[in-house]
């Protein structure tokens, strides 16, 4: 009935702002009335939709979380049965010299895969949004295409580039004449990670200005106005408006970006298989080793379990401490 | 409802026929094989096709199902399928400690003691080669029951491109190492790459390290190098050990490797090779099917000290086959037999040769080898049965040594380790093995 409907309204409108109002009850379904949705039904009945997500989150996600902690407490062979070790594997793992090194490859590629693209990305950013609405389109579509493609794909093409012999960037060099850094990129244990960094750069630069150049827009244009009425010229525009505004955008960059850096497996394996050497073994590609090189899967998943806990304290970190100026954005 | 009833009926009897069929079926006969190898290499697969078809149609009935992967791809995946009771039937396996032996150690693997004798296995293949693929019931290498035989043998050794050579003015290869160590300085005083050789992927810098290590060894006193493969104790800590990489490292440091070696795969080095970038380059006979497109180039034993008569060449067999613990009948046990014996018959043999390859089980016809690189390694192999002069794979040591090698390589050839610290880094993971087994 309108007349119970109208009461419904009234009665929230006169709930006090920030008070829990109680929901009325969906009036009972009659010829000719608008029946209430199941959607607005409380409680346990709704449980029911959200169950198809939960088990498919449950089978691919928690229960091998739930199992890697197990055979991490052991020491298996994948063939024979586990033996239980209970901590012995973490233990080994804090004397473990490639673990450390494993650690300190992927700190340094937290440089190209997060740092650099989210500088590049905000520079880029800048400069883009101030061109014409058409060539603003087509320089945004043309510098976010990297990343659409596969990074296995990407590391296999990048590989070929690097190439002393037959690929194109050192041919370029001894071309011109700077044949002396015609280095063999992926075989120098000093060059390799930069080399492999990059492309990490090239992949994710124009996502990250795709989120700024978004970020952008959603700053008041009347607070550049009034910069400029006290006489701020661009470039204190950009560091005293432009950047703490864009603190959201700043903090899920680099919490997509760290996280990519640590789970990097395809792009290193098919660049460089985490040589030569160790120079760019990390955490991931010394699991996949341990396990399916060296058949010792309880390591190797005692490796997967610190990785996870270094990811989940890493980005705590940056929930922490890249804060946006309004507490209502976080 | 009687229209129902009648197809229920119907659907009763069409599953009751089905079920009597499949049981009638699953009795004495195999009729399919599921086969799994690792021939990719170029003109591999061919080969691995005709001799599939002659096979079908000596078995009329029989299906080969079969599936080819790169070496490294089999490794990961062969032992964790069997294991799951998926998989082949039929597969190469790689023999040493990491593969055969944990297959053998987990009773994934049929043993062919009985097999060898009745199609008269050892009347093909010496008792050396064939040691490679036995292990005994107190899991010692080597000796003991027969587990795989092998299709394909495999030497490393020194190919030449004769025409390079002669441009710089040396008329013949090095007969013996001395020779070889002036020639290197002779090419490089002419601006020619000495060696062609790529570290990023593949094992050339190993082979070329592990060959001239052996080529120093005779074979009268290859009791020692046995030992340490068979796991049955030695070091690695000896002088061509420590002559060998002290040498390869120098070369490093001298520049007689192509320039930016470290940045290209073992298989781009041997596409710079055919192409008639560089004199020499040290690997195995898998390459013979991209060498033998330049006619210039040569294969022959790494040429050894003049004091030693009879030198090592590493090498072997290829990857042996095998009878998997799938093979759960008696008919499939056979039937896989069957198939590995026409694998490493002479028939086969010469379809192998007639491709360019290297079988192991000696060739009956030899009008059908064509390619002079096939004749050379052809008599290389018949002076190494005789003399029993055929090496090891150094990595078979220890499910490790691989790795160890692979990790450690690259720093030796930059000269940031020492050749003492490299030798001890294998010494040390070869100790823990014997240690701790593993």
């Amino acid at each position: 009935m309108a007349a119970t409907s109208n009461q419904t309204i009234a009665a929230a409108e006169k709930g006090a702002p920030g008070k829990a109002v109680r929901v009325a009850r969906p009036p009972a379904s009659r010829a000719g009335m608008m029946p209430a949705s199941v959607l607005d039904r409380a409680g346990r009945g709704n449980l029911l939709y959200v169950l198809p997500g939960l088990v498919v989150y449950a089978a691919f996600v928690f229960l091998p979380i739930l199992a890697a902690v197990a055979v991490s407490l052991t020491t298996w062979d994948g063939l024979s049965r586990p033996i239980f070790v209970g901590l012995q594997n973490y233990i080994d793992l804090f004397s473990d010299g490639n673990f450390y090194i494993s650690l300190r490859n992927n700190a340094e590629l937290i440089l190209f895969y997060a740092v650099l693209p989210l500088i590049v990305g905000i520079g880029l950013a800048a400069l883009i949004s101030v061109t014409r609405q058409r060539e603003r389109l087509v320089l945004r579509t043309l510098l976010f295409m990297p990343y659409i493609m596969p990074t296995a794909v990407l590391g296999i093409i990048w590989a070929w580039l690097y190439n002393p012999a037959f690929g194109p960037f050192n041919q370029f060099l001894k071309a011109i004449g700077l044949g002396r850094i015609a280095l063999p990129w992926l075989g120098d244990f000093t060059w390799v990670l930069p080399a492999v960094g990059m492309v990490a750069v090239w992949y994710f630069f124009g996502f990250c200005m795709v989120i700024f150049l978004t970020g952008m827009q959603r700053i008041d244009p009347q607070l550049f106005d009034a910069a400029k009425v006290d006489g701020a010229r661009g470039w204190h525009a950009f560091l005293y408006i432009t950047l703490p505004s864009l603190l959201p955008e700043i903090r899920v960059v680099l919490l997509l970006t760290v996280i990519a850096s640590i789970k990097s497996f395809d792009l290193i394996f098919t660049m460089t298989r985490g040589g030569p050497g160790n120079a760019t073994l990390v955490p991931n590609i010394y699991m996949y080793q341990l396990g399916f090189q060296l058949n010792r899967y309880g390591y190797a998943a005692a490796v997967a379990i610190i990785g996870a806990i270094l990811i989940f304290i890493v980005n705590y970190a940056i929930h922490r401490l890249v804060r946006p100026m309004d507490k209502a954005a976080s | 409802m009687p229209r129902t009833h009648k197809s229920l009926v119907k659907v009763a009897l069409a599953g009751a026929a089905l079920g009597l069929m499949v049981a009638a079926s699953g009795g004495a006969r195999a009729d399919s094989l599921v086969v799994w190898d690792q021939y990719t290499d170029t003109g591999q697969p061919q080969v691995m096709q005709k001799l599939i078809k002659n096979f079908e149609k000596a078995h009329q009935g029989v299906t080969i199902n079969e599936t080819e992967r790169t070496f490294d791809d089999l490794s990961m995946t062969l032992k964790l399928t069997v294991a799951a009771g998926n998989g082949p039937e039929v597969t190469q396996v790689n023999q040493g400690a990491s593969d055969q032996g944990t297959m053998v150690k987990q009773k994934l693997l049929e043993p062919l003691d009985a097999y060898a004798k009745k199609y008269g296995w050892d009347k093909r293949q010496s008792a050396s080669v064939l040691a490679r693929s036995e292990w005994s019931d107190k899991h010692q290498f080597g000796e003991g029951h027969l587990y795989g035989i092998s299709g394909l043998g495999e030497m490393v050794g020194l190919f030449y491109n004769q025409k390079v050579l002669s441009d710089a003015g040396i008329a013949k290869p090095p007969a013996d190492f001395d020779e070889l160590l002036k020639d290197v300085d002779t090419l490089k005083a002419k601006g020619v790459t000495p060696f062609v050789i790529g570290t990023a992927k593949g094992h050339l810098a190993l082979h070329m390290l592990t060959g001239i290590e052996q080529a120093h060894i005779d074979a009268s006193k290859r009791a020692a190098l046995d030992n340490v493969i068979y796991g049955r104790g030695g070091t690695f800590k000896t002088k061509q050990d420590l002559d060998a990489s002290t040498l390869v490292q120098k070369w490093a440091k001298n520049g007689d490797f192509n320039d930016g070696y470290q940045g290209i795969s073992g298989d781009d080095a041997v596409q710079l090779f055919v192409a008639g970038q560089g004199a020499f380059l040290i690997d195995g006979t898998w390459y013979f099917g991209a060498m033998q497109t330049n006619p210039d180039i040569h294969f022959m034993p790494i040429p050894a000290p003049a004091d030693i008569s009879k030198p090592l060449t590493v090498g072997g067999i290829d990857l042996s086959w095998s009878i998997t613990t799938n093979a759960k009948t008696q008919a499939q046990k056979d039937l896989s037999a069957q198939f590995i014996d026409y694998m490493v018959s002479p028939e086969a043999a010469n379809t192998w040769a007639g491709a360019g390859f290297f079988p192991s089980t000696p060739v009956t016809d030899p009008s059908v080898v064509k390619s002079p690189l096939l004749k050379e390694g052809l008599a290389m192999w018949k002076v190494l049965g005789q003399n029993n002069a055929l090496g090891h794979y150094a990595d078979w040591a220890s499910p490790t040594m691989l790795k160890t090698y692979d990790d450690d390589m690259p720093h030796l050839l930059a000269g940031d380790m020492t050749p003492q610290a490299f030798v001890d880094a294998l010494d040390a993971d070869y100790q823990n093995y014997l240690k701790t087994g593993k």
